[in-house]
């Protein structure tokens, strides 16, 4: 007992220490604040400066009132947004000018065209966007937005009524989604808050996963290859130092929890809004440390049955894509949070406590599914333990060649 | 103190070690000897219950291998290496606790033991920046450190330069005195006649001589020739009355027949190189091991043919 907790204390000291956890610990909270933010960024990201943009008119009945419309959308600071020559208009309309138009586009002339379809009159009208980037979203919707007002308008008074009438008719829906909780509470649950929190959750999880995974391979594997498990091994029973070493690096999961908690803790006092309910945050809890402790054990198992640091790199790849699978379910799951597919995997260990990050946010799964996921947990956990401790006794003291999958079966069978 | 009866382990399709038995008192340097391959670090690591046995049993003061007994062994492993981020005074301290030491006792030993081998300046340093010599040392530190009762070196002397070697020979001389029982694997010949009271010899798995030193040289006749001379010494292998002879350059060992014409032999010897001095004495350890080995090794020849 002595011994094993002066072996947690060694692993968690010597690894809060090293590069790869503070990075592990920094790096993660910067990386889901980006992923939070960079689309809004995205999204509101207005134009600075006014653009020239050309029209080629095939109708020959709007270049006019477009450019001018266009005109008069103005930036932050109350320059115009927009300055619009018109390149061609109805009949003049031919291959040149869509050639020079392409010109002036390659030479920076202008930043793209507008091109209106030939016909205003019936059904659909055609309106394209033509630039370098192609993909402008953000000047495609204003031209597409001021040509239906335009054409709108058009029809309106080619029927005979009033423009007023627009106004009138214009209807705006607001539309909230709001979640109802458990105990029957009515929650704000925005798509993105929900996402947002979700997907955080997943992507604490396996970071606090994939770090100290890493982690815990690598101290075994520099154990086996300097040999110093000999030491280690004359000193104290190979029970004892599996078990401390899991201990040590939970000390450090729980650092790095306790680190983003606060975190969060902040951020929920900033903004005034919890991301997530102080019920459901204890769960996530639980079901940290649960997948923490299962994965301790497979981790270990790995490192002390390989050699090398790349044999290693190889197997946590491996390892790190059972954490990623329910990272690429995020967004199905949001769409049907009660698909059975869905549930049938949070019953499978490995995918547990990612799932249940998963979910949690989203939807809290029903009692009985977290008792059982909780209970079926703590078996696995010990079957992994079990298991992880026979390829230990066995892995750190073997040399030579990697032992394949039927080797490992007989040393968890002979351990 | 020890006492090893009939060790077996075997590897897939090797025995690495087969019927080995010695025993170990307490005040006694024990060195286990044999060719590289021979199975000393495996008998060592059965000895230390790294390695299960396949057969044998290994006792200490008449008792089988227990977790107590853990703290009462040091052990110094062939294949060196330390946790190359850690700090030293860090790492030995561990290496202490690990060992039942309380951290504060730890930390004493520790820094007593780095002082006497000159490394306590530098108890910060990381320890992949300390030359493998150093290395060495500090584990050496971390062996003897708690006091054991049994100490088990394997190679302590390879890699060290002759200040060192002098250094850890002293300590091993201390801890005899102090009543510790010291084993020493080496296959250099000269420590282990130098520094060990008893000796087993290992080759190919099985003990093939065990005694004190001198037993062992007694057992092997005095009928050994030291020469020093100057000139190429060649031909002695050749010279008739000469069973086998070991050349050092200007020196040589020559192992004669068991009734040798000493005068004649010093005289032919005289007329083709210019002799410094001869001398008749017991045989090296290092031309017991040859012969010895050397003998098994054609033996197992001739009898695969």
């Amino acid at each position: 007992m002595k011994k094993m907790l002066a072996i947690a204390r060694w692993e968690y000291i010597e690894k809060v220490k090293s590069k790869a956890f503070l990075i592990g610990l920094l790096v993660t909270p910067l990386l889901m604040a980006g992923m939070g933010f960079l689309p809004m960024l995205f999204v509101s990201q207005e134009d600075k400066n006014t653009k020239r943009i050309g029209i080629v008119d095939e109708s020959g009945e709007v270049a006019a009132a477009f450019s001018q419309r266009m005109g008069g959308y103005t930036l932050a600071d109350g320059r115009p947004n927009f300055s619009v020559r018109v390149i061609g208009s109805g009949a003049d309309v031919n291959d040149d000018t869509f050639k020079r138009a392409n010109r002036m586009v390659v030479e920076d002339e202008i930043e793209g065209y507008v091109v209106i379809g030939e016909t205003l009159s019936a059904g659909n009208i055609l309106c394209e966007y033509r630039s370098k980037a192609g993909g402008d979203v953000w000047v495609g919707s204003r031209a597409e937005e001021t040509l239906r007002q335009l054409v709108t308008e058009r029809r309106v008074i080619a029927l005979g009524l009033d423009t007023r009438l627009l106004k009138e008719l214009d209807v705006k829906v607001d539309l909230r989604t709001v979640k109802v909780s458990q105990t029957g509470e009515k929650e704000e649950a925005g798509f993105m808050k929900v996402f947002f929190s979700s997907f955080a959750f997943m992507m604490m999880m396996f970071f606090l996963i994939a770090t100290s995974g890493q982690l815990l391979v690598r101290s075994v594997i520099e154990e086996k290859s300097n040999r110093i498990i000999e030491v280690l091994v004359s000193s104290c029973t190979p029970t004892e130092l599996m078990a401390g070493k899991v201990l040590g690096l939970s000390g450090l999961g729980f650092t790095q929890l306790g680190f983003w908690g606060l975190i969060g803790l902040a951020i929920t006092f900033q903004t005034g809004t919890a991301i997530i309910t102080p019920g459901n945050a204890l769960l996530l809890v639980v079901y940290f440390i649960l997948g923490y402790l299962f994965y301790s054990a497979i981790f270990i198992a790995a490192g002390s049955a390989l050699n090398t640091e790349q044999e290693a790199q190889q197997v946590n790849s491996y390892l790190i894509i059972l954490l990623v699978i329910p990272i690429m379910l995020a967004l199905p799951a949001m769409k049907d949070p009660n698909a059975v597919w869905l549930r049938v995997l949070t019953f499978i260990p490995v995918f547990t406590p990612t799932m249940m990050a998963l979910r949690i946010p989203i939807q809290s799964p029903a009692g009985w599914e977290i008792a059982s996921t909780i209970g079926l947990m703590i078996l696995a956990i010990y079957g992994a333990m079990v298991m992880a401790g026979r390829i230990f006794r066995i892995g750190i003291l073997a040399t030579g060649k990697t032992p394949g999958i039927a080797v490992l079966v007989r040393w968890v069978r002979t351990g | 103190m020890l006492t090893v009866s009939h060790l077996r382990k075997e590897f897939d399709t090797v025995v690495a070690v087969d019927d080995v038995s010695f025993e170990v008192r307490r005040g006694q340097i024990f060195g286990l000897l044999g060719p590289n391959g021979a199975g000393k670090t495996t008998t060592i690591r059965v000895v230390l219950n790294i390695l299960e046995a396949d057969g044998g049993q290994v006792l200490f003061d008449g008792k089988p291998f227990s977790k107590t007994l853990r703290g009462g062994v040091g052990y110094l492993p062939e294949e060196r290496g330390l946790y190359k981020k850690s700090k030293l005074l860090d790492t030995v301290v561990y290496l202490g606790e690990l060992r039942g030491m309380s951290r504060p006792k730890a930390r004493d030993a520790a820094l007593r033991w780095l002082t006497r081998l000159e490394l306590a300046d530098q108890a910060g340093r990381r320890l992949q920046e300390f030359s493998k010599g150093n290395q060495q040392k500090i584990q050496f530190v971390a062996a003897v450190m708690h006091d054991p009762d049994l100490v088990i070196l394997d190679e302590p002397f390879s890699g060290l330069d002759p200040v060192n070697q002098e250094l850890f020979k002293g300590i091993l001389l201390e801890l005899k005195q102090g009543g510790k029982a010291v084993i020493f694997s080496t296959h250099q010949m000269e420590q282990a006649e130098k520094l060990s009271d008893d000796l087993c010899l290992i080759n190919r798995g099985r003990v093939v001589l065990q005694g004190s030193v001198r037993d062992v040289k007694r057992r092997h006749g005095s009928n050994t020739l030291a020469v020093e001379f100057e000139g190429d010494g060649a031909f002695l292998e050749t010279l008739p009355g000469v069973r086998r002879a070991i050349l050092y350059g200007n020196q040589a060992e020559l192992q004669l027949d068991d009734h040798p014409r000493l005068r004649e032999l010093v005289a032919v010897i005289n007329e083709r190189v210019e002799l410094r001095s001869f001398e008749l004495r017991e045989p090296s350890l290092q031309s017991i091991f040859l012969e010895v080995v050397g003998g098994v090794r054609a033996g197992q020849q001739e009898a695969a043919v």
